[in-house]
């Protein structure tokens, strides 16, 4: 656990105990409440680990240096785009993958464009978002976030 | 009916469980290998989503309502959208925690714009996914990327709360039903909890709610166990009803 998880920890029982003090029935009414809209989550969520873990399986960290480091700057940046969006691997991987990349040449605009789809936009955690925050929410922000990517990667190209 | 009806409910997992069996019959490697890839998830998720779980409890029943609205509401101008960034930044965990969170404030009336920040910011902004991207790629890349991100995050709220409306949003669990038992009027006959034992639980010689109705169709069945209870003890109020004032109206006392 880093520390800022351990953080996370500490403010939520904090504020676990005083909501307790404060109002012990109205507490565990909300804990009922929450109960149902977690439990309800929980499948989906380990479902959707499960996907990752597929797609990590099929989309390897090596396919997707390939993929970043190719000629044609302008498909490659969509198709890194793409493969973001699809696969969610930790920062940890994906940095230093990057990292590696750029130091031998490689365009910084499909990197880029992967960096960011692959935080912003969630293919794999889409059913998920749909059924929490509906159809047109969901489908909006996702295919906005994956146009700012794009965005983003070629501003980014000019700048630096 | 029953094996039907839990199916129809959790057609992801469902789906996913087909797909590795079929992998694991056809190329049992590459099935060991997503399910080796799959663990590191499910670590991260078990640390977070307990956590998870407590903040939305303290949204619900500690943070007043006013409180949100000022903070993130619609009126809140830049101060929430702000607020929203700094809220989305400073947490741990992977995206889909942000979802119960956020579904959370907006039942409390938050803004879609500041939900877009919120959502936004958790997936994309991380203090220690900083110091890595710095540390890989340099504090210049980084910093501009950074900007750049925040910038595009601003314009995506605006964008999502102009074309996305509140009844575009699925209607939310609790806003389906209330479910409360009135202590007093219960006989403890504990007809509800043999038939309903995923709402209802006795504690004593009290009926209690064990769980809150998730979707419509758990408020229709929960309808029947209404009108099962022979006390009249059970009440569920079918629209946002403030939980405060079903308290007094039915009297409940507080300790």
């Amino acid at each position: 656990m880093d520390i800022f998880t351990v953080l996370f920890w500490v403010i939520a029982i904090i504020l676990t105990v005083i909501s307790l003090v404060k109002d012990q029935k109205k507490t565990f009414e909300a804990m009922k409440k929450s109960k149902g809209m977690m439990g309800n989550m929980l499948g989906e969520i380990v479902a959707i680990i499960f996907i990752i873990g597929l797609v990590l399986t099929l989309i390897p960290p090596e396919t997707i240096k390939q993929v970043l480091g190719s000629a044609n700057t302008l498909t490659s940046t969509v198709i890194s785009a793409l493969v973001g969006s699809i696969t969610l691997i930790p920062a940890f991987v994906a940095f230093p993958l990057v990292g590696s990349l750029v130091t031998v040449g490689a365009s910084i605009v499909p990197a880029v464009a992967f960096l960011t789809t692959l935080t912003m936009v969630g293919m794999v955690t889409f059913p998920l978002e749909k059924k929490e925050f509906g159809m047109k929410f969901a489908l909006t922000r996702n295919l906005l976030s994956f146009g700012f990517a794009v965005v983003i990667a070629l501003t980014m190209g000019v700048i630096l | 009916m029953k094996i039907v009806e839990i199916a129809k409910k959790n057609k992801l997992p469902l789906l996913v469980a087909l797909v590795y069996a079929g992998l694991f019959l056809f190329s049992p490697d590459q099935a060991m290998k997503s399910v080796g890839n799959s663990v590191y998830y499910l670590l991260e998720m078990m640390q977070v989503l307990p956590v998870i779980f407590l903040l939305t409890v303290v949204i619900e029943a500690l943070v007043p309502k006013e409180m949100i609205i000022r903070g993130f509401g619609k009126n809140s101008g830049i101060k929430g959208n702000l607020l929203a960034l700094l809220l989305g930044s400073i947490s741990a965990g992977p995206v889909y925690a942000a979802f119960p969170i956020g579904k959370s404030l907006l039942k409390k009336g938050a803004s879609i714009s500041n939900i877009v920040i919120i959502l936004s910011a958790w997936a994309v902004i991380k203090v220690p996914m900083l110091a890595n991207e710095a540390k890989f790629l340099g504090v210049n890349f980084m910093a501009v990327r950074w900007v750049l991100t925040v910038t595009a995050i601003f314009v995506m709220a605006y964008m999502v709360g102009k074309i996305v409306k509140k009844e575009d949003m699925p209607a939310d669990a609790s806003d389906l039903g209330v479910l409360q038992i009135n202590e007093d009027y219960c006989i403890g006959c504990g007809l509800c909890a043999k038939r309903f034992p995923e709402y209802y639980e006795m504690t004593g010689n009290k009926a209690v709610v064990r769980k809150m109705p998730e979707d419509e169709e758990a408020v229709e069945a929960l309808q029947a166990s209404v009108k099962l209870c022979p006390a009249k003890a059970i009440i569920l109020s079918l629209e946002d009803v403030d939980s405060e004032k079903v308290r007094k109206e039915l009297n409940i006392s507080n300790t």
